[in-house]
């Protein structure tokens, strides 16, 4: 198995970040969504404790993901893609990894602007990284909300993208950051060997 | 007229001159002075304070079979200066200063423990339950002496933080408390 990113598809290492942040940005969002209208309880603490975490999860793991994907590279541009849709692509791949940093940080200075603690599943604490201030308390609060919608704006054109290259145009968009053979391509990954070069009449040496 | 009631209140004077005799000095508080408790939660030290307590002190350190330690402490205010807290802390689930707006500690009769160390078993009545509280403190003479004490309340023995907020791991029973009170002869 190649760990790093081979030319025509991303490897395990990039697409484990990439789902495993998929999955706990859904996570996040439901916990975000609901957590706040619930009335003060230790349920409604557990819930925020368990938001903070992942969310600190997310950040960790977003830096992670860029160091790696300035060690292992990107595949290249699909042939088929015209240059305009691969510009719109990028553009929205760095608003979202500029989102998956904003989205926590807001969250951090949210908690930290209330004098709460912050702490990583019940294991170790972190400092808070700005003054306890109840008016940007309610700046990082609304911030925080207004870079949650914009996320979910941006991931749904990222993903009705990779959606419309894999149903619409048939190209390895949505299948090369897939395992191998989990999604069936018509169009082969790069550019394609020749498959009937059987017919191909070859000089004989 | 010598009537019932006169005498009555001479054997409650009389009485009372023997249970405080009248070399105890009567202190009453003064300013400087604070009443604060700490925890933790998530992992955190949180502290708080009652502001506007207010403490009568019968003091004689040759007396202190009959010394006396009275300690009022409004609710409604205590703060930990995060109104997030706060509401919580003062409302129904916690202290219900609604209906229970004044903590009381009384204690009569304290021990010497060390130079100028002493404790006193008193009685907390807090949240409508009244059960034992040992104070230890030390006492520093002079024009203003100060009372400097500790002790530790279990809440959950006076339904601080009752039903769901009775979990330990959340807020644990143990709550210190700490207080300088600067005191003054009362007039």
């Amino acid at each position: 198995m190649n760990w790093k990113n081979p030319v025509d598809r991303w490897g395990a290492v990039s697409q484990a970040f990439h789902w495993l942040i998929v999955v706990l940005i859904v996570v996040m969002a439901y916990l975000g969504l609901t957590m706040t209208d619930l009335p003060n309880s230790p349920h409604k603490i557990s819930l925020y404790s368990l938001h903070k975490s992942i969310g600190l999860t997310i950040l960790a793991l977003v830096t992670l993901r860029l160091l790696w994907r300035a060690l292992a590279g990107t595949p290249r541009v699909l042939d088929s893609i015209p240059h305009w849709q691969a510009r719109v692509a990028a553009w929205t791949h760095w608003a979202l990894y500029a989102l998956l940093f904003a989205m926590p940080i807001s969250g951090w200075v949210v908690n930290s602007a209330a004098g709460f603690p912050l702490q990583w599943f019940h294991l170790f604490n972190l400092p808070a990284i700005a003054h306890k201030d109840q008016a940007l308390h309610a700046l990082a609060r609304s911030t925080h909300e207004t870079l949650f919608w914009t996320l979910l704006a941006i991931v749904a054109v990222h993903a009705g993208a990779a959606l419309m290259h894999h149903l619409v145009w048939h190209d390895a968009t949505l299948a090369r950051m897939l395992p191998r053979r989990w999604l069936r391509v018509r169009q082969p990954l790069q550019s394609p060997p020749m498959q009937d070069d059987r017919h191909v009449q070859r000089p004989r040496a | 007229m010598c009537n019932g009631r006169v005498r009555n209140t001479l054997i409650t004077v009389f009485a009372a001159l023997l249970a405080a005799p009248a070399w105890a000095t009567e202190y009453v508080q003064s300013a400087g002075s604070s009443l604060v408790f700490a925890g933790t939660y998530q992992g955190e030290v949180f502290t708080g304070r009652f502001p506007g307590f207010e403490t009568h002190l019968s003091f004689d350190p040759d007396h202190l079979d009959t010394s006396s330690l009275r300690v009022s402490i409004p609710l409604a205010a205590a703060t930990t200066a995060n109104s997030d807290y706060d509401g919580e802390m003062r409302g129904a689930s916690f202290f219900n200063a609604a209906r229970f707006p004044t903590a009381q500690y009384n204690a009569t009769g304290f021990r010497k423990v060390g130079e100028n160390r002493y404790a006193t078993d008193g009685t907390l009545s807090l949240h409508g339950v009244s059960k034992p509280v040992t104070l230890q403190f030390t006492w520093t003479p002079g024009a203003h002496p100060v009372l400097a004490g500790k002790a530790t309340v279990r809440r959950l023995d006076f339904g601080v933080g009752s039903g769901d907020w009775a979990d330990t791991d959340l807020i644990p029973d143990d709550i210190a408390i700490s207080t300088k009170v600067v005191l003054q002869p009362a007039q």
